[in-house]
Formats: C-alpha cells, structure tokens, sequence
C-alpha cells in the first residue's frame, strides 16, 4: 500500500520538476552571427516585368468596336420603350438598383468585344428596381436622351430618366 | 365583451400555463424578426458601403473574392498588382479620377490601408456621400502619418497626436510589430456605417517604408535596419499595390475600359462593377438567408402548437366548467369564440413580449455588433415587412385556436349539461 501511495505521489510530483518554459521570441531563431541577407530589391513579385516583355509579341486586347459610335439624334426627348438587360451600378439601401446599363445582351459576352457605345443606355430611376437575377430581361419606359459626341472622352451615348420598369415576358 | 373577460378570467385561473405559452411564442417571435433584421441591415449595410465607383481592379481572381477584400476588408488578395499597371490606366483618357490601395497589415486587429489623398476626395458611400474629417487633416508629405476611422478611435481610444504602431499581417494580437516606426495620428474621420470606420488609414509611402528594410520575409537585424528618418529621405515610390478603384468620365465607356484592363497585356487584372459584383453576392447568399428564414418560421410553428397543445389538453379537465357556463345561458358558440380568444389572446400577447424583447436585445447588444461586425441595428419601428409577418403568427394563432373550439363546440352540443366524466 505504501508503495502504491509513493508511486502516486511521484506521478503528482513529475509535472513539478519540469522548469518554467522559456519565452521565446521569433528573431531568437535566427542565429547572432548569421550572415546578414542580401538586400534585395526586387518588387515584390519577381516574374512581374516578364508580362511588359512578352507584350510586344502578343496580340492586342479585344478593344471596343467604336467607342465612339455614330447616335441616331432625332431619337431624342421621344418616349420609348425597350427591352434588355440590367447592368447595376448603383444599389440602395433597401437593395433597389437606381442606377445601371441597359444592355442588349446578358453578361457583356467575353467572346466578343464590349458592346459599341450606342448599344448601351445609360438609366437613372428614382425608385429603382428590385433585382433578382442578373439573367432577367427588363422593359424600359421613359424618355430617351440622346448626346452626341463632344470630344475624344467617350461620353456620347444614349440616357434615359426611366418612368417605368417591369420584367420582359416571352412572347407568346 | 363580456366573453373577452371571461376569456382573460379562465386564463388568468390556469396562469403559470399561460404564461409558460405565451413565453414560448414571444421567443420565437424574436427570434424571428432578429432573424429579418440581421438579415435586412446586413444587406443595408453591404450596398451602402460602396458608391460611385464604377470599376474596382486587382489581380485577376474571382470577382466577389476582390470586392470583399477591396471594400468590405473580408478575405485577402490573391495577388499584388504592379504599380505602373496602376499609373497605365489612372492616365487612362476615360478615367476620371483613381484611388490606389494597398492591404495586407493590421493594428490591434483593424485593417491598415495605404492609399493616396484621392481616397478623401472621392471615396463615396450610402447616397453618394464622401467621407468626412471629424477631427484633424487628412495625412499630408510625412509618410508616418494616420488618419484612424470613427470606430478605430472610439475602441482604442484614439485621439489626436498619438503614436502607434502597426503590425504586420492581420490578426488581432500580432506577434511581428514595426515598431521602430510609429506613426503620428493626424486625422480622425466622421462615422459612415461603413468598414472605413474599422480601418487606418495610411499613405503609400508610410506602407512603402514600414516594409522597406525587410529581407526574406523577416525584418532587418542590426545594421540592415533602416530608421524612420532615414526612410523618409528615401525614394518611397511603392512598387506595389494590393487594388485600386476608377470613377468614369461616361458610364457608358464601363464595359469598354473594363475590357480594356482584362485584357491588360502587362500584367494580369481584374476589373468588376461593383453594382454587379453585389447582385453576385447576394444570389450567394440568398441560399443562407432562406434556410435561415425557414428555421425561425418553424419555431414559430413549434410555439403556436405549443400553445395549441396546452389549451387542447386543459379541454378534458374544463367539461365541467363549459357545462356549468351552458347552464346559465352560454350557448355552443358562445364556448367555441371562448376558446379562440383564449388562443389570441395568448398568441396577442406573446407577439408583443416577442417584439419587446426583441427591442431589449437590440439595445443591448447594438455596441457590441457594430463594434465586432461592423453591424448597425437600429431601434426602429417594424418594418411594413415585419408588420405582415406579425400579423400572419396572429392569423395563424386565430386558426389554431378553431381547432380545440370546434371540439368544444361538439363536445358542449354532446355533453348539454349532463356530463359523465
């Protein structure tokens, strides 16, 4: 029974032997006298020039057909209505778009070149639209404003102060 | 009337019970609309984060991916993008003005950011608001300079002229400082609701210098260290940047310059639209959102059939009481509308201890969110939304409440007034 009793004890006691662990920190890992590193400069990502080099070779990006492209000006002040899809660029509060592209075809296709400028309008409503899906078609009521190109700064193009917003049915 | 009071009266008799039902209800009905609240604040806050931007650019990975780590903080960038990159398409024609960021370290576990004064000028959020300064300026020549948001400088207890130091890497306590090189609080901006209230702001030089005598991904020792004055004299240029964000001279040119930069043969970058990027993630989330939805919807039902358990089974034990109430005068309807007040009445007043103690948790817990998850609950009134929700448990309950009255209408038709028990 005794030796029962030491053997206990000593199982209690082991812990009580062990030192208090040392604090380390990280710079103590690295030995005193070690060579001191190279400064190196390079940016922060090596293979970042190679990009700059290889462009001369490569082709050039997909750019817009016509950034610039001709708008059919008598369209202007008239009420219309068109369909398409919804582009948001502005989302309130309450999660209504008030402010986006309308656009002809969903997703501005990366198989082909952006859509020319006046393939796009550009529309503000002041109660917005509750967006579910991006891949929903809209109609567009309102008057269309039209605005010619007035320098080398793309911004000719076709707005419009939306009165009416509602989801495109297929036609039967 | 009088059958509304001898509703309250027979409640009021079986008391602990009503009240146990009625608790049930009113936490369910809390749980509930927190449910909704959490929900609609959180996607508040999300879209009024960002505002005005028409591009947000950063090295090429998933388009939700950038803008969480862009402009909410959440996450962090795959990649850095070259600095020329970004000076290639600031001078874009069609860019209107560009605001560089750089990410990636940490004070006391809020987000340091290197920017240019260009943030200040036409950083945008809610409805097109800038930001504003509350206190002091915004960071001038001196690379040792921050301007801390609103809630950086509340928690940590911030105040002009102070010196800090700020860590590398983004956890809460970090265990690698730069801290021979403090920096100088100059600027303290107004609250926006936003992640700029969680984050300090820092020039890119002051981001440049902090790293700038790092080698192999540990900090100099010895001689190799570089101090804070001889980091000012130096050529802070950064070489890198973590994204950056375009406002457009046209909205109509979005598309064109967005392609433009995805196809950017120096280097590879990603530019989203914001707008879009958002409806992205909220379709993401949506799935979560309703699943969350239909769980509080099914501990309401558990607290209706609670409620509807509790008056069924006292039924059996009241015959004698609905006999004695048909002996002077109650007819079978009269019994049936007894019982369905009783039901509302509990349901009623569940609703309400429902919505109080959604209130008093609201109050309660409001610092905490906003300082933790950067979530603005605010007390006000229910939600037209809220309003219909609270209505359909009272409709429900109504309907509940029919069943155990039709059976004591059948049962009082049955029994009359001679009951064997």
């Amino acid at each position: 029974m005794p030796r029962v009793v030491l053997a206990l004890l000593m199982l209690v006691a082991l812990p009580l032997w062990a030192a208090e662990p040392k604090d380390l920190t990280w710079s103590e890992m690295i030995p005193p006298d070690a060579a001191p590193e190279v400064p190196n400069m390079t940016p922060l990502h090596d293979l970042s020039q190679m990009g700059n080099a290889l462009a001369a070779e490569s082709a050039p990006a997909a750019k817009q057909d016509m950034p610039n492209a001709p708008v059919v000006k008598s369209l202007d002040g008239q009420n219309i209505r068109l369909p398409g899809y919804i582009v948001p660029l502005e989302v309130s509060e309450e999660g209504r778009t008030t402010e986006f592209l309308l656009v002809p075809y969903f997703g501005a296709c990366i198989h082909v070149p952006p859509p020319p400028s006046n393939q796009i309008v550009h529309v503000k409503s002041e109660v917005g639209v509750k967006l579910d899906e991006l891949y929903q078609p809209y109609w567009i009521e309102g008057a269309l404003q039209v605005k010619a190109s007035t320098s080398e700064l793309a911004d000719a193009g076709y707005q419009m102060e939306a009165d009416k917003i509602y989801v495109y049915e297929l036609q039967e | 009337m009088y059958l509304f009071r001898l509703a309250m009266a027979s409640l009021a008799n079986r008391r602990f019970t009503a009240i146990l039902t009625a608790f049930a209800i009113a936490l369910s009905v809390c749980l509930l609309l927190a449910v909704e609240r959490v929900r609609t604040e959180a996607k508040a806050s999300f879209a009024s984060t960002i505002s005005g931007t028409d591009l947000i650019v950063g090295a090429r990975s998933g388009s939700v991916n950038l803008l969480l780590y862009s402009v909410f903080r959440i996450g962090n960038a795959t990649n850095n993008i070259r600095w020329d990159s970004f000076e290639h398409f600031a001078n874009n024609p069609k860019v209107k003005w560009a605001i560089p960021m750089s990410l990636g370290d940490s004070h006391r576990g809020y987000r340091v950011m290197g920017t240019t004064e260009a943030y200040f000028e036409h950083y945008q959020y809610g409805h097109q608001q800038h930001l504003e300064l509350a206190d002091g300026r915004a960071f001038a020549a001196d690379p040792f300079e921050v301007v801390l948001g609103a809630e950086v400088a509340d928690a940590l207890h911030y105040k002009l002229g102070d010196k800090l130091v700020l860590a590398h890497g983004v956890a809460v306590i970090s265990l690698v400082k730069h801290d021979d090189k403090p920096f100088t609080v100059v600027g303290i901006l107004k609250r926006t609701g936003t992640p700029v209230d969680r984050t300090l702001h820092i020039s890119l030089g002051g981001m440049e210098a902090i790293h700038i005598d790092w080698h192999n991904g540990v900090p100099a020792r010895g001689n190799g260290r570089i101090s804070a004055d001889q980091a000012r004299n130096m050529d802070l240029t950064p070489q890198a940047i973590t994204a950056f964000m375009l406002g457009l001279n046209s909205k109509i040119s979005t598309f064109a310059l967005q392609r433009e930069i995805n196809e950017f043969r120096g280097e590879p970058m990603l530019a989203i639209l914001p707008g879009v990027a958002l409806q992205e993630l909220w379709s993401l989330m949506s799935t979560a959102e309703k699943a969350l939805f239909v769980v509080s919807l099914f501990v309401v039902l558990t607290g209706l059939i609670g409620m509807l358990t509790a008056i069924l089974t006292s039924l059996n034990e009241r015959r004698r009481e609905m006999a004695i109430l048909r002996s002077v005068g109650a007819r079978p309807w009269h019994i049936a509308t007894l019982l369905v007040l009783e039901a509302f009445a509990l349901a009623l007043s569940g609703v309400i201890a429902g919505v109080a103690l959604l209130y008093v948790g609201i109050a309660l817990a409001q610092g905490y969110v906003q300082a933790n998850y950067g979530l603005y609950l605010p007390l006000a009134w229910p939600s037209e939304y809220e309003w219909t929700l609270l209505g359909g448990i009272l409709i429900a309950a109504l309907l509940m409440g029919s069943v155990p009255a039709w059976r004591a209408y059948r049962q009082s038709l049955a029994d009359g007034l001679s009951i064997r028990l």
